[in-house]
């Protein structure tokens, strides 16, 4: 099924009367369209393959299948979604429509993390992996706990400590930058920032997929809670939420999630920022079903911007390219039909 | 202390930093009644509501039934006290319903969310509300009048036994402030609550409200009760606050007896 035809049915359930039977018919068409992707990702490439391939087991094709089609596609799937989210988390915590994952310096201290790998450890995938998801982390702790030693202690200290951290992510990175060898290192550092699920293979998939599948429970069972965090602080204590611990929380499962895909992915743009947008413009008010919503938007941005990375041209792109290209241009089509009762 | 009393203030101190904005405020409330708290600008009518419902480092206590509010957590206070904001800091697009069922958070667990029942209790709220049928409606797109019902029907699920409301009035028109205020005096005398509501406009609260406590630079300095002081006793009260102005007893179309405070125009 071509993309165009999912936005058609997805726009089609946009018109159904009923809002609970609108919703179901808008998730159960992007669950479709997200499988028709996932299938069709299955098959674009520099390898051609082709399904008699695979059913009459021919080696080669079946390697190529198991080893770096299926997570790669897989990751897509999953990176998309983890982003798509998070991005919701961030947006209704900070009660901030822009607010992406950078905001508390998630981005930047994984790039911080990564040329540091590179430079230090080793530029082989494992440890550049891991030295990016502790940059990631390294970032998001040092933010929380900054904003933890104020008087103030709301949204907008942490996002303030979120500032400064980012800002001293970047100049540790420029640092770094400045010390790598322009030839090899360099060009390795600004490639990871590019970000690429080329590099994916069935041996970098099994921690990323546990940690995301830990992150994305836990925030689907805190789901009602993070809800009641977009209400402000001091009504929501008297809502009974216990505002400080429960937005530690879920903030860190949100960066966990954040950080799994883009230690493995690179830095990914703008598909934590659209995909939650994109879910609220479809299905209207902020729920637990625009939040999966929101998750299955990002798979299917993220699956067909890498089907475009790795099919377009002879060599390999990076997928940010394709998820700006791809989610501006679609945000600014859903805002020309409802964008002024939503913004 | 006298055992009708359900709620009862004793001696707050409290204030931001170092400046100390209440000052030894005493009180008491009974339940089925409405009070109201007056005080111009800057008087602490807000910060004691806020040092009520724990919000904000006090001495002195707070006794809810005999129970002292400074040593609930913060869970077990919201399953016994409402706060009700000048306006609800909700700013997502989010249903009605999700607004009224964020009454029910006291009572569930971290993980589990409302069942059928609860839910059909909060379209019940929102029908004794005034806001039958609405419930899919997207919260932002209600009229301030309407947001201010909504949440008085989240309130009215988180049946609690004492209701704070920090100028509920102040951004609602003529209708909508007696509209409103008139649901909570329902609300209040039918379910037994006990209610503190901070008020600017002084006519309305000598309306709705069963007693008023003026407030001043932070003190306590007096109470009075509209259905029982004579006007010229309550008139000198209120002069301490509002400055010249004369309060009179008249008649209006149905021949409710009523009060009317005037401000002195020379005054100013």
């Amino acid at each position: 099924m071509k993309p165009f035809t999912v936005l058609h049915l997805i726009r089609t359930g946009c018109m159904q009367e009923n809002r609970e039977g609108r919703i179901k018919w808008i998730l159960a068409s992007a669950f479709a369209g997200t499988t028709v992707l996932f299938l069709a990702s299955l098959f674009v490439g520099k390898y051609p393959l082709t399904l008699n391939q695979l059913l009459e087991k021919e080696e080669q094709a079946l390697r190529v299948f198991l080893t770096l089609r299926l997570p790669r596609t897989s990751m897509a799937l999953l990176g998309g979604f983890a982003l798509g989210i998070a991005g919701n988390v961030y947006q209704t915590v900070f009660r901030n429509p822009l607010a992406a994952p950078d905001i508390i310096g998630v981005s930047s201290g994984a790039s911080a993390g990564a040329a540091f790998g590179i430079l230090f450890l080793s530029s082989g995938t494992a440890a550049v992996t891991f030295s990016a998801f502790l940059g990631a982390l390294t970032a998001v702790l040092l933010t929380l706990s900054l904003a933890g030693t104020g008087r103030e202690k709301g949204n907008a200290s942490i996002v303030l400590s979120g500032i400064a951290v980012h800002a001293l992510a970047q100049t540790m990175l420029m640092v770094l930058k400045l010390t790598a060898d322009p030839e090899k290192e360099l060009s390795s550092i600004e490639y990871w920032m590019m970000g690429s699920l080329g590099g994916i293979t069935s041996y970098r998939m099994p921690v990323t997929v546990l940690v995301c599948l830990g992150a994305l429970t836990g925030i689907f069972l805190l789901r009602r809670q993070v809800l009641l965090l977009s209400v402000e602080d001091e009504e929501s204590r008297m809502l009974g939420v216990d505002v400080g611990k429960i937005r530690l929380m879920v903030l860190l499962l949100a960066t966990l999630l954040v950080a799994a895909v883009i230690s493995v992915t690179g830095l990914i743009s703008f598909v934590g920022l659209l995909a939650p947008h994109t879910a609220r413009l479809l299905a209207g008010k902020s729920r637990s079903s625009v939040m999966l919503l929101g998750g299955l938007m990002g798979s299917i941005l993220l699956i067909t911007a890498d089907m475009l990375a790795r099919g377009i041209a002879a060599g390999e792109l990076p997928v940010s390219i394709f998820t700006s290209l791809l989610g501006a241009p679609f945000l600014l089509y859903l805002m020309a039909g409802k964008g002024k009762a939503y913004f | 202390m006298d055992s009708s009393f359900f709620f009862t203030a004793d001696q707050l101190n409290a204030g931001y930093g170092k400046r100390q904005v209440l000052r030894e405020v005493s009180f008491s409330l009974r339940q089925g009644c409405i009070t109201g708290l007056l005080g111009a600008n800057g008087s602490g009518k807000s910060t004691l509501l806020k040092a009520i419902c724990n919000q904000l480092p006090h001495t002195g206590e707070c006794l809810l039934n005999g129970q002292r509010l400074e040593d609930l957590n913060i869970r077990r206070l919201a399953g016994r006290v409402s706060y009700i904001p000048q306006r609800s800091g909700i700013t997502l697009s989010v249903s009605v319903l999700d607004v009224v069922l964020m009454g029910f958070n006291p009572v569930l667990g971290l993980f589990r969310n409302p069942v059928q029942e609860q839910k059909k209790r909060a379209e019940e709220a929102l029908a004794a509300a005034g806001l039958a049928g609405m419930q899919e409606r997207d919260y932002q797109t209600l009229s301030e009048g309407e947001k201010q019902l909504c949440i008085l029907a989240r309130t009215m699920v988180e049946d609690t036994e004492l209701l704070l409301l920090d100028e509920p009035d102040s951004a609602l028109d003529f209708h909508n402030r007696y509209y409103v205020l008139m649901k909570l005096r329902r609300l209040v005398q039918e379910q037994k609550k006990t209610a503190l509501v901070c008020l600017h406009d002084p006519g309305l609260a000598l309306d709705i409200c069963d007693q008023l406590l003026l407030l001043k630079e932070g003190r306590c300095i007096s109470s009075l009760r509209p259905d029982q002081d004579a006007p010229q006793v309550m008139e000198e009260k209120l002069k301490q606050i509002y400055g010249p102005l004369s309060l009179i007893r008249c008649h209006d179309g149905q021949g409710q007896s009523r009060l009317v405070l005037l401000s002195d125009l020379s005054a100013f």
